[in-house]
């Protein structure tokens, strides 16, 4: 490993030693993330794998949410655009870090409200269009929940203060 | 009394902290600022994003049936015609009645992953199996997603055997695959009584060449509901797990393709079809 790269791992460590929000905001999109993938690839590799509780038609109710007419939108699976979303969020972590902070918080607050916005719109689809819930994507719907709210406060909030 | 150096000092510092709180408001009026930007450009594209999902989602459109109409529908008339055309069908079989292996699909026209089976895998297979004559494809009734609940169990069956001897009726010109297909291509959401009877009008008129006044007559007849009833009653005969359910049968024996898990690649059926041929 080079000097640069390990002075720039110790100087992420310190950063998210000094801020528990970030902490807790790469945690939730970690998460979000690896369900995100899962779907996606559930999506392309076979819908039979894919491992959730209850079943409709003898299949799974994740099953049914995933072959609706809500989960692509022009051919684009949402699971797939949710993963695009998260690779974004972590790009604004490293935006905030590297370029420029405000614009990197600002950059995650937006990519989280539109992630919590069509979630929340997708959770609707899912209740009263759908009539079954995939648990893989309220999963990520709470991740999204979360996110938006601690990206709102550590944008508001501003440079933490560095001790 | 404080000396004129202090006095200086007390200035600057007053100035300093002046300017402090000015760079401190102007920062937070700028994060403000941007964080209503943000909030404009995250609503612009969850609006754009959920009309493109509801555009292509299948609710209801301009029309009252909900099918699809001018340009779009010639080019899905084409579309379907381009998979099934000079393929023989008889009734709902597709493909060669000489040929050695027949896979039966048990299909509900409302079933979603039975509308991801059709118009995702079953095409190339058809292409290289039905079309060679190697395969045909018999097309069977069974009640899954329009029974699925909302209604009482006699309406659910109303429902199905309307649309499923509407599609029948159209195999009695030799064209229920294109029935089947531009259905499945118009599916709505299941379970909601959308098939009524001006939408399963609607898909008749879509297909070329079908005589519209035979196919209304020809849903009179009594044996394609006897049809409709003995397929589910052989499905649930034989405890099959969920539509689509897809059996292999030829001179090395019979398979059960999916047994409950939706196909999703060409490469289970051709292996299914190495397996009893």
């Amino acid at each position: 490993m080079s000097a640069t790269a390990g002075s720039a791992q110790r100087a992420t460590r310190s950063r998210v030693r000094a801020d528990p929000l970030l902490l807790w905001i790469l945690i939730f999109t970690t998460i979000g993330f690896l369900d995100a993938a899962y779907l996606t690839y559930v999506h392309y590799y076979g819908l039979g794998s894919l491992l959730c509780i209850g079943a409709s038609h003898g299949h799974s109710s994740c099953v049914t949410v995933q072959s609706s007419p809500w989960s692509k939108i022009d051919g684009v699976p949402v699971a797939l655009l949710g993963l695009i979303g998260y690779v974004g969020l972590f790009v604004s972590y490293f935006v905030t870090a590297r370029i420029n902070g405000e614009l990197g918080r600002a950059m995650g607050f937006c990519i989280a409200l539109i992630g919590f916005g069509f979630s929340a719109y997708l959770t609707y689809r899912e209740l009263f269009s759908i009539h079954a819930i995939c648990e893989w994507c309220v999963g990520s719907a709470i991740c999204m929940t979360f996110l938006v709210v601690l990206t709102a406060i550590r944008f508001l909030r501003g440079e933490p203060a560095t001790t | 009394m404080a000396s004129r150096k202090e006095q200086k000092e007390q200035a600057r510092a007053a100035r300093l902290a002046q300017e402090q709180q000015a760079a401190s408001k102007a920062q937070r009026t700028r994060r403000f600022q941007m964080f209503g930007g943000a909030i404009a450009i995250a609503v612009i594209v969850i609006v754009v994003a959920i009309v493109a999902s509801s555009s292509g989602g299948g609710g209801p459109k301009g029309a009252h049936t909900g099918l699809t109409t001018g340009k779009q529908e010639r080019q899905l008339v084409s579309s379907v015609d381009s998979v099934l055309n000079k393929i023989p069908q008889s009734g709902t079989t597709l493909g060669s009645p000489t040929a050695k292996v027949t896979m039966q699909y048990f299909g509900d026209l409302e079933c979603p992953y039975c509308q991801v089976f059709t118009l995702d895998v079953l095409p190339s297979f058809v292409a290289q199996e039905v079309k060679t004559g190697h395969v045909k494809v018999e097309y069977r009734s069974m009640c899954t997603a329009t029974c699925h609940g909302a209604f009482s169990q006699q309406q659910s069956q109303k429902f199905f055997n309307l649309q499923q001897i509407a599609a029948a009726a159209a195999g009695k010109q030799n064209k229920f695959w294109q029935y089947a297909d531009l259905f499945y291509h118009q599916q709505k959401t299941e379970d909601t009584g959308y098939a009524t009877n001006s939408f399963l009008t609607g898909i008749a008129k879509q297909i070329p060449g079908l005589n519209v006044q035979t196919w209304q007559t020809d849903r009179k007849d009594p044996s394609l509901a006897d049809q409709v009833n003995a397929d589910q009653q052989y499905a649930t005969k034989a405890n099959l797990p969920g539509t689509p359910s897809l059996i292999m049968t030829g001179p090395k024996g019979t398979e059960l393709v999916n047994n409950g898990n939706l196909v999703t690649s060409e490469s289970q059926l051709t292996t299914a079809v190495k397996a009893v041929s």
